[in-house]
């Protein structure tokens, strides 16, 4: 039940975070190779500021979110100077300058060591405290709610009209008298406060970071959900959170393949292992989800099996990631 | 009725390296009026077109609508001004719909709060809109459908109706009949006469004299970047000079 209530939270703190990416990829397919980047300055803001300083929990959240948005200046920027493909290159290398600076700026933070004892929020004036993580489900799901409400806004009113359009064609909805460039940019932004809130909720509920926690297969993974879900669609990216979350669980269950057979057979399963022509198909397949539940393997099959899901489903989606810009 | 000046070009020059693309070119158009530009393949017809949308920066000349120098002002904001600009290789949004493209123009000069809500009253007063000016070409059954999967005639008709929506005076159509089925050649032609009606000026390149003569009362013909002729159409078709563009001098 415990670990049940920590995916659930998961899941809402990866709702967040893909729905927001959705809206600069999906709609405007911009490439932010950034966002889990952005998302890692919430995480330390709110890890910083509630360990260094004792603020609260809006103190932090706000100030995860501002400090956030005001990285859209910088995105903006580079998507001035980069367009399409040029972009997501640019992106990924700003993001490896945030990494750099997380791993080496040991000062502030703390290095590969991390920022450790994030206390939960409190709020004193209703005296309830998140310590007790079906409060902090409670908590994530109010935040869910609001980002949901906000983001369902941008999806269907006239800026993601706007960003849709200047993804096929930007001289033409130029021609329409539409600003472009601060449509973009107002989409960073966006994106990027929404990575903000969601990395602020990521430190509090995991009480400890580490740049690992932000790394490139994290940017992966939440490619992977948007591009599952189908870029631009607004359920489409719950869907695809939701099942790339709970895909790999599971794999947890593998090393208990042996038991399950064993109350199928009847038969202890050395016995059924020695079965003629069956037992020697069955052998090796076990063998391999035995090797593959040991904790050591299976961080990296996760990991590959995200790779070749975003593979396929690229292959399969690529006309509508990919298409060419029009120029006059 | 006194008829005004609504865009006056004055030594417009552009230039990619040492290509000379236009060269000192003067074009003065009034209010309402229909005027055709045409001339060969790479004349600079459509840069003509890109120098006056923002896309392209001359070199030197200015760009004055309705008297107000828009040279320093960016794409969007002459569009705002009253430019309108119909694309030789199509300007819709193919992968939103018919209905969509229309919304987004008409968008464009309301204030952000009226259509921040998707369900506010004014999205649903667009939606009706949308399909008002749909019905004007034929396509208010197209509505949903992806603007993609119109035909050819199909597109130019909704981006012509979309350049309407948007609200512009004056009208830069490039080519307006390429990649047109003879028969849609005509809804093509009754929408241009139907602009005039409305008292819009339209500019349009075309290579079809006969068609453009329906409805033009001027005619400029381009050559190697500059203007060479400028007078009325069955001047123009009689002319000497316009053969030798064309065809080459017969006496060389
Ligand atoms: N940005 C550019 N860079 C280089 N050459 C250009 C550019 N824009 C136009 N040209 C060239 O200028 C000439 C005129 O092009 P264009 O205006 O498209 O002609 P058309 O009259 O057929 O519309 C062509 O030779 C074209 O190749
Ligand atoms: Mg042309």
């Amino acid at each position: 039940m415990e670990y049940f209530i920590h995916l659930i939270i998961i899941i809402g703190i990866y709702l967040i975070l893909a729905q927001s990416f959705n809206l600069t990829l999906g709609l405007g397919l911009l490439f932010n190779l950034a966002h889990v980047s952005v998302y890692a300055v919430g995480a330390y803001v709110t890890a910083l500021l509630a360990t260094e300083l004792g603020m609260g929990f809006f103190g932090c959240l706000v100030c995860s979110v501002l400090i956030c948005g005001l990285f859209a200046i910088i995105l903006g920027a580079i998507s001035i100077k980069l367009k399409e493909d040029y972009f997501a290159i640019g992106t990924l290398a700003f993001s490896s300058v945030i990494s750099a600076l997380l791993i080496n700026w040991k000062s502030l933070t703390h290095g590969v060591l991390g920022i450790p004892g994030i206390p939960r929020p409190e709020f004193s004036f209703l005296k309830v405290d998140f310590y007790d993580n079906i409060n902090f489900l409670v908590l994530t799901y109010v935040l869910v709610a609001i980002t949901f409400f906000m983001l369902y806004l941008f999806f269907n009113n006239f800026f993601a009209r706007t960003l849709r359009a200047q993804s096929e064609f930007r001289q033409a909805t130029k021609a329409l008298g539409k600003n472009t460039r601060l449509t973009r940019n107002m989409s960073f932004f966006i994106a990027s406060c929404f990575a903000g809130l969601a990395g602020s909720l990521y430190a509090y509920y995991i009480n400890y970071i580490d740049p690992s926690s932000f790394s490139l297969t994290e940017m992966i993974f939440v490619l992977t959900v948007v591009v599952v879900g189908k870029p631009g669609s607004f359920w489409g990216c719950v869907f695809g959170t939701v099942f790339l979350v709970l895909l790999p669980e599971p794999l947890r269950f593998t090393r208990d393949v042996p038991l399950a057979l064993e109350w199928l057979f009847g038969m202890p399963y050395p016995q059924i292992s020695a079965i003629p022509v069956l037992g020697w198909l069955i052998t090796p397949v076990v063998s391999f989800l035995l090797y593959a539940s040991r904790p050591s393997v299976l961080g990296p099959m996760r990991q590959m099996l995200y790779a070749v899901i975003l593979f396929i489903v690229v292959y399969f989606r690529r006309e509508a990631l990919f298409p060419v810009q029009r120029r006059v | 009725m006194t008829t005004e000046t609504i865009l006056s070009v004055e030594s417009l020059s552009f230039a990619v390296g040492d290509l000379q693309i236009l060269n000192d070119v003067h074009l003065h158009v009034l209010e309402g009026e229909t005027v055709g530009i045409i001339g060969p393949n790479g004349s600079g017809k459509t840069t003509l077109f890109n120098c006056l949308s923002g896309f392209n920066s001359p070199q030197k000349g200015s760009i004055a609508l309705k008297g107000r120098d828009i040279s320093p002002y960016e794409p969007h904001k002459r569009a705002i001004a009253g430019l309108g600009r119909v694309f030789q290789n199509f300007g819709i949004f193919r992968e939103m719909t018919v209905g969509e493209n229309i919304i987004l123009a008409l968008e464009s000069r309301q204030p952000i709060r009226s259509t921040f809500f998707p369900w506010s009253k004014q999205n649903r007063k667009n939606v009706a809109t949308a399909r008002e000016y749909l019905k004007q070409v034929g396509l208010e059954d197209k509505f949903g459908d992806k603007a993609g999967s119109l035909s050819g005639g199909q597109m130019r008709l909704l981006e012509i109706i979309r350049t309407l929506a948007f609200g512009a005076e004056l009208f830069l159509l490039d080519e307006p009949t390429a990649g047109v089925a003879p028969k849609l050649k005509n809804n093509v032609a009754s929408l241009i006469v139907k602009l005039q009606e409305l008292g819009k000026t339209v500019l349009i390149i075309e290579h079809d004299l006969n068609f453009i003569q329906k409805f033009c009362t001027r005619i400029i013909v381009l050559d190697q970047g500059r203007v060479v002729l400028d007078d009325a159409p069955e001047k123009v078709r009689e002319s000497r000079l316009l053969q030798e563009i064309y065809f080459g001098n017969a006496s060389e």
